[in-house]
């Protein structure tokens, strides 16, 4: 299920020196043509249909078309991201559209404090991780 | 040193006390840990071939965390990955795994991972007493789309930004000049730019996750991309510590999972959560037809739950006799639950189904929306899959480690620092542990932050050492960015750069190493089996294939991505193929049949097959290592 982008949303992330979707695929697949200034994927059969670049598309630009060689024409599956939610459209073959909305995130995007309120780091020599201060960690 | 050209890279080195090679979870475990040890003083770097926040096998989300032991007893859990991987487990590994796994997925949900709770403790957090919703008995429900740019947030934010290098791929590690079988650094390249990365370290964290498309997939077209496996993890890990002259562990296991046909998409949840069956073509439900050919693998058949190998095992005997397709009984799993509910929690039941795909294998989605399939109405087939090398889920292959020195466990599976190689300095987690499968998102996190923690110890102990190369970096640049070269000098000698004699395409020389690995070394082609002359056959094939990876080319930095990632997974083939040659029993049928010793063998082969590459000469010593049971495991 190779991603395509449509020419006429993509902006090349407005020229840009690393576009959102070349910035975020896993396998280095989504490329920017420097000339038309549109992104498109190098590589189509080594795609993971994994959908990080349809999510992190500023313009929505990026779909994914189903495997050819598999899968019959006319489905789809569209993801619309948020920081706390993911909305999925399920287009069937047969034209029938399902909608399911769920929950990615219960604090805000950039709000980790890694070590606030946590133990400070105790004896090294022990087996405990620092956030298992004072734990007694059963043996065999 | 002036602004890099392509195959001229500008070399940037770099010092750090500690480097850590990925960013998946492993390395995020590792990160958070180990800076909090550390201190401000120690330098950790963490390098990623890709962008932590969707790297590794989590990168697209996972709609469970596979091990949250809870109420549970980790003994247990020894117990359970014990005989799931029929016997030849790591207990110390496991049980530190198990101990210590609750408290990364408290953090997750701390962090902000929404998990998933029982009715009566709707809103209360694991670590006050929330009681997980359970799809098994190790496994725990979360709505995980974004699990992994959560724990990446945590590790970036420890470590620091300006500490994090993506984008840059390692290639090899670098040994000691002056100190014996100790690690000094690695080497790498950027995918973006001209640079070509020397890390000096004093200790190192190798958990660049497993290896795909070492075999040949099921696919064949567009659809090669939607292997199981995240198609990006090369081998990497295996490839890097063999050539370090690591010991290795049990790479004979491999894993091949048995999932809907094509789109691989998750079964867990069906067979779980919904009780669903899976029948044979005629309807037959052969994990009972066939339940005594299980007899032959005694005492794993009687395993509180049937090893997923042996599940392998009873379903491809139907299809081998012709009885298949296999499939998955979705209609009546969802009419028996309807039964005793309401309408509403049926609905809500179908959208969790969809959302087991949607979170975890988007493509299955798209697969069943493409064929009008509704898991109310329609069967769907299922599949086992070409097969993939792991050590963190239903499988076990990896590297040999020192373990935990307080438990009961022989002295010398504690010769060292906890997680760490036979190689000085050299740590590992996650994928790259052998000998301690199931230990999944959480568990790797848990792992790596034991490795962080160890490494800080390590290099406080090693204030002193200074690292000196024993390699020559000069000629590890050129031999590097060979394929560069091989291109720019050769390209214009033919009318279709892609048709000449003087290279081979990382794409052929992948296409010729699937195709191998597929035809002597027990891929789908054979049902999984193979036998001693086979695998000389298969070796003598590798030796060529090895000898032509010399000849690459790259066109640019992605082409040179992908050459190296086929040279770590000729590396990772090779490792795979010495291990089954030398493992003279069938132990994990359904996994692999070795035709011509076709029964498991408990009185020779019930022990670990250790393996070592001696980094000067390139030979190999493979050998068998004792296995000893820490708790009781009833045989
Ligand atoms: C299809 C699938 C489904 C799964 N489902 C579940 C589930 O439902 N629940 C669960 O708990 N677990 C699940 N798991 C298991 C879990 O994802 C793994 O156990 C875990 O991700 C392993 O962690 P790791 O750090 O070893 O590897 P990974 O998380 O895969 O990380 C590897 C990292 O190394 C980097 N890397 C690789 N090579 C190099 C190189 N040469 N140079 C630099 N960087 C490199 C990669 O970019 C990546 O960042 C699933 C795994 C798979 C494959
Ligand atoms: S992220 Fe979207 S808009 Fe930006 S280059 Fe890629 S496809 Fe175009
Ligand atoms: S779907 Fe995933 S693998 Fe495919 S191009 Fe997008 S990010 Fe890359």
């Amino acid at each position: 299920m190779p991603t395509f982008v449509h020419t006429d949303k993509c902006d090349g992330c407005k020229g840009g020196e690393v576009t959102a979707c070349m910035y975020i695929c896993p396998h280095d697949l989504m490329k920017l043509d420097t000339e038309r200034m549109k992104a498109f994927n190098q590589e189509p059969d080594q795609c993971w249909e994994c959908m990080c670049c349809v999510k992190a598309c500023p313009r929505q630009a990026i779909e994914v078309r189903a495997y050819a060689d598999f899968v019959p024409m006319g489905g789809a599956a569209i993801p619309l991201r948020t920081d706390t939610h993911i909305m999925w459209t399920i287009k069937f073959r047969d034209g029938e559209i399902k909608r399911f909305k769920f929950p990615v995130r219960t604090t805000p995007v950039g709000s980790i404090d890694p070590y606030k309120d946590k133990p400070p780091a105790g004896d090294i020599n022990s087996q405990l991780l620092f956030t298992q201060a004072n734990k007694q960690l059963p043996t065999i | 040193m002036s602004e890099g050209t392509f195959g001229n890279p500008e070399i940037v080195e770099v010092e750090t006390d500690i480097l850590i090679i990925g960013g998946g979870m492993a390395a995020c475990g590792a990160a958070y840990e180990a800076k909090r040890w550390a201190g401000d003083d120690t330098k950790i770097i963490m390098v990623d071939k890709a962008a932590v926040d969707r790297s590794g096998a989590v990168a697209q989300g996972l709609s469970a965390i596979n091990t949250y032991i809870g109420d549970n007893d980790p003994e247990d859990y020894v117990r359970m990955v014990h005989a799931d991987l029929m016997g030849i487990t790591r207990d110390d590994l496991v049980y530190d795994v198990g101990r210590h796994v609750d408290d990364s997925v408290e953090l997750f949900e701390e962090w902000g991972l929404p998990v998933w709770k029982t009715k009566e403790t709707e809103g209360v957090a694991l670590k006050d007493g929330g009681k997980p919703v359970r799809s098994g008995r190790w496994q725990i429900m979360i709505n995980g789309e974004s699990y992994k740019p959560i724990v990446a947030e945590a590790a970036k934010k420890a470590l620091g930004i300006e500490n994090i290098h993506e984008r840059v791929f390692i290639v090899k590690l670098l040994l000691d000049a002056n100190e014996n079988n100790r690690i000094a650094g690695a080497v790498g390249f950027s995918v973006r730019d001209h640079k070509l990365y020397v890390y000096k370290c004093n200790a190192c964290l190798l958990v660049g996750g497993g290896a795909v498309n070492v075999f040949r997939p099921r696919s064949t077209g567009e659809g090669q991309g939607r292997t199981w496996y995240p198609v990006w993890n090369a081998g990497s890990t295996y490839a890097m510590a063999v050539e370090a002259g690591a010991e290795m562990t049990m790479m004979e296991n491999r894993f091949v999972p048995a999932r809907f046909k094509d789109g691989y998409g998750p079964v867990g949840a069906w067979f779980l959560l919904f009780k669903s069956k899976a029948t044979n073509g005629f309807g037959e439900d052969y994990a009972t037809t066939n339940a005594a050919m299980l007899k032959d693998f005694a005492p794993y058949d009687t395993a509180a739950v049937v090893p997923t190998c042996l599940r392998n095992h009873l379903m491809l005997k139907e299809m081998k006799e012709g009885r298949g397709p296999i499939f998955m009984d979705t209609p009546t799993a969802m009419k028996k639950l309807s039964e005793s509910m309401t309408p509403q929690e049926v609905k809500h039941l179908e959208a969790e189904a969809w959302e087991d795909f949607l979170d975890m294998c988007i493509g299955q989605a798209a697969v069943w929306a493409g064929m009008n399939i509704r898991p109310e109405e329609t069967v769907s087939e299922l599949m086992p899959t070409e097969p993939y090398l792991l050590g963190s889920h239903s499988g076990c292959c990896g590297i040999w480690v020192s373990g935990p020195e307080d438990l009961n466990s022989p002295d010398d599976w504690k010769w060292g620092y906890n997680r760490m190689t036979t190689v000085q300095g050299l740590f590992t987690a996650g994928d790259g542990v052998g000998a301690s499968g199931h230990k999944f998102s959480s568990g790797s996190h848990a792992e790596g932050r034991i490795a962080g923690k160890n490494m800080v110890r390590f290099v406080q102990d090693k204030k002193g050492y200074s690292p000196s190369f024993k390699a020559d970096i000069s000629a590890i640049t050129d031999e590097i960015y060979k394929p560069v070269r091989n291109y720019i000098e050769h390209k214009d000698k033919t009318t279709a750069e892609d048709i000449n004699p003087h290279y081979i395409l990382p794409r052929m020389l992948q296409m010729r190493l699937q195709k191998l690995m597929d035809e002597y070394v027990a891929g789908v082609s054979t049902f999984y089996q193979t036998n001693k002359v086979m695998l000389d056959q298969g070796l003598h094939l590798l030796e060529m294939v090895k000898e032509d990876a010399e000849h690459m080319r790259a066109k640019d930095l992605h082409e040179l991505l992908r050459a190296w990632e086929n040279y770590h997974r000729v590396r990772t083939a090779e490792v795979h193929l010495r291990h089954i040659m030398f493992r003279e029993e069938t132990r994990y049928p359904g996994f692999f049949y070795r035709s011509d010793f076709p029964d498991l063998d408990e009185e020779n082969w019930h022990c670990f097959v250790n393996s070592r590459m001696d980094p000067d000469s390139g030979e190999w010593a493979m050998m068998k290592k004792d296995w000893v049971g820490l708790v009781d495991h009833g045989h």
